[in-house]
């Protein structure tokens, strides 16, 4: 039954009416040999052009139609576009802006509290405090830690199927993490990855495909720089049983890891959390308001 | 050579009238226009066959019009809108060629 249906369909293209009206016409007897009269002649030939102006009609408006729905779509994203760019420029300015007053106020702050001893003890302690909180940008000598995913060509795993391959040749936020621990745990005194710092309060996260650092999602290969003394970070990071679990690992799915000690890394401020909750105490000096401040 | 004359001139209206249409048809122009198609294409081939009626011409292309868009407002009433009219431009589809390879052959001679 299918393959008559569709047979049928292939070989009747053209409606049976003609043949039949054809077949009917050559039945009637007529006088003039023409088919019929000259009237009906005429009123065919009209209605014949009528409908096709009909169908011309009706390409014309679809066409007209599609043109407008992919032009109303195009300015449609064209608005969002700039909307989105107009706002992240607004975003840049405002970062920028607040750049400006923050070196502003630690300017402010320097200019005031350098003419007393005691300003000058609680300067000490806010860079120090700065220091730990990743408010300031360090540089220094350190490891860089490259971690990157596996390349799809390069999985040559005879076992594991290639959509296992796949989300085991990813790095994920563990791995970072581990990473990121084993270097602090190595003696690292500021740790980036793909120049996004890591202050006290920030967290690596996996949010579906991407690596979330502070909530901003970083790219693979991922460049994980720490400032430290160079032999000591390097030793004491190759010697953590992580780190190694973790070279094996990534040796068996294919991952790239691998670290190298550099002269000069900089990297740059972390981004202040902000108070929500806690205040300063109304003491009697600014010092102590002040050095909280960074620290959270 | 009236009915070309008669196709451009609907072309030409349309582009320049644009003449709106109820949203509520929107969605079934396309489908219209594939079966419009089918039957002008019938009529040409039809025509060269030397076998053209001019009230089968008007019948078919508007039962067609009206019938496609008929099966398609159907499927959607019923949810499988998108497959009847993948169905309906199969069907019509394979109908256009059959005619266009027979208008070619007429033409042509091959």
């Amino acid at each position: 039954m299918g393959a008559s249906l569709l047979d049928a369909v292939m070989a009747d293209t053209l409606d049976p009416a003609y043949a039949q009206a054809a077949r009917d016409r050559a039945k009637q007897p007529d006088p003039t040999g023409t088919g019929r009269s000259a009237p009906t002649r005429r009123w065919g030939q009209v209605l014949v052009a009528l409908t096709m102006v009909v169908a011309g009609l009706l390409v014309a408006v679809t066409y007209h139609h599609a043109v407008a729905k992919s032009q109303g779509r195009q300015q449609v994203r064209a608005a969002l576009i700039s909307d989105i760019r107009h706002v992240s420029g607004m975003t840049d300015d405002l970062a920028a802006q607040l750049e400006d007053l923050r070196t502003q106020v630690g300017a402010t702050r320097k200019q005031l509290l350098a003419a007393t001893t005691v300003g000058q003890q609680a300067l000490d302690e806010l860079a120090r405090a700065e220091q730990g909180a990743a408010a300031v940008a360090v540089t220094g000598p350190g490891l860089l830690v490259t971690l990157a995913n596996a390349d799809p060509s390069a999985d040559q795993d005879p076992v594991g199927g290639t959509a296992q391959e796949n989300t085991g040749g990813r790095v994920r936020d563990g791995d970072m993490q581990l990473v990121v621990n084993a270097l602090w745990d190595a003696g690292a005194e500021a740790v980036s990855i793909n120049g996004q710092r890591l202050g006290p309060t920030s967290a690596i996260r996996f949010a579906g495909e991407a690596v979330l650092v502070d909530f901003r999602p970083v790219a693979n290969p991922y460049k994980i720089s720490a400032i430290g003394d160079p032999e000591t970070l390097s030793s004491r990071f190759m010697a953590n049983p992580d780190v190694i679990a973790l070279a094996s690992i990534s040796k068996a799915f294919g991952l790239r890891f691998e670290f190298a000690q550099e002269d000069e890394l900089s990297l740059p401020p972390a981004s202040t959390p902000e108070l929500h909750v806690a205040r300063a105490d109304r003491l009697e000096s600014a010092a102590p308001s002040a050095g909280a401040t960074p620290g959270g | 050579m009236i009915p070309i004359l008669g196709l451009a001139a609907g072309v030409l209206l349309g582009l320049f009238l644009d003449p709106t249409v109820p949203v509520s048809l929107q969605p079934y122009l396309p489908i219209a226009v594939v079966a419009a198609l089918d039957a002008v294409f019938g009529g040409l081939r039809a025509r060269l066959d030397g076998i053209f009626d001019a009230k089968v011409f008007v019948i078919s292309f508007v039962s067609n019009v009206v019938v496609a868009a008929l099966i398609v407002f159907l499927g959607d009433q019923l949810g499988v809108g998108a497959q009847l009219s993948t169905a309906v431009v199969v069907v019509l589809g394979i109908r256009i060629f059959g005619n266009a390879a027979a208008i070619r052959r007429h033409v042509f001679r091959a």
